[in-house]
């Protein structure tokens, strides 16, 4: 399976990246929203996309609109991985198309959590 | 609007368990670094119903071994660009997490980040109102809440 795992930090990015690689899952990245575009318009749709909130140039919630606005897209999971932690911005995510919410700070064990909510971690 | 309570120790130390595997212990003495040291701060703004900024504060060799961890590198291997990152999200995830508390409707700035010896962060407009120290592995971990006086 192959996934994007989207956040404006490269550490917390090689965090996720390496609990994705645990679970079976190949990763692209990318820094903000824009970025994440292009490369899935270059590489083709994934099964899944981890999404920052709070990034520059495109934030995590116009990523979100514009991935579901997008039938070439269609069928990728969307699990936002973010500080805000608060339910408006929760209610926010779902009703822009997320599929599931994390918080910062998170465990392995929540990232598999929510990923098996989705059939994607066993 | 008044302030709630944030509770920073709490909220520092389940963001170090969660994300390096590292425990925070209460520090008693006074959360200043000694003037020799060089220190690293990440600091984030918040704005709307409460203005401010959260500070994290942590000498520069202690934020080279939390890049390493979260980077997955040896220590030699992280860089200056790796620190900064590393100490941004920190201080990114604490400032998420005091914004929770705060409760009403604010947004947070991306973080940024600088180093050095004995200078002094000032958000103009905002005073301290809380300050609190932690050590992990010995070492002083600072984190400061910076509110805006009438907050
Ligand atoms: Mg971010």
């Amino acid at each position: 399976m192959r996934a994007i795992v989207v956040d404006d930090s490269r550490a917390t990015r090689a965090i996720l990246v390496r609990i994705l690689a645990e679970l079976g899952f190949e990763c692209h990245q990318a820094a903000h929203g824009r970025e994440a575009l292009d490369l899935l318009a270059a590489q083709g749709v994934v099964e899944l996309a981890l999404v920052d909130w709070n990034m520059p140039v495109m934030d995590g919630l116009a990523f979100v609109r514009q991935v579901r606005a997008d039938g070439a897209l269609d069928g990728m999971k969307l699990v936002m991985v973010t500080t805000e932690g608060d339910t408006a911005h929760l209610v926010r995510a779902l009703e822009a198309g997320a599929d599931e919410y994390a918080m910062k700070p998170f465990t392995a064990a929540v990232i598999r959590e929510k990923l098996q909510l989705l059939d994607l971690a066993q | 609007m008044d302030a709630p309570v944030v509770e920073l120790d709490r909220i520092a130390s389940d963001i170090w368990t969660a994300m390096l595997g590292l425990t925070l212990e209460p520090y008693h003495d006074a959360p200043v670094f000694p003037p020799d040291q060089r220190v690293a701060t990440g600091i984030v703004q918040i704005t709307g119903d409460f203005e401010g900024a959260v500070t994290v504060q942590l000498a520069e060799t202690k934020a080279r071994e939390v890049a390493a961890i979260m980077f997955a590198m040896g220590p030699d291997e992280i860089g200056e660009e790796e620190v900064s990152d590393a100490v941004g999200e920190l201080a990114n995830m604490t400032g998420g997490n005091v914004k929770s508390t705060l409760c009403g409707v604010c947004q947070l700035s991306l973080p940024s980040v600088t180093s050095g010896r004995d200078y002094h962060v000032s958000v103009p407009g905002t005073a301290v109102r809380d300050r609190i120290g932690m050590t992990c592995g010995g070492e002083l971990v600072v984190i400061t809440m910076l509110l805006r006086q009438d907050a």
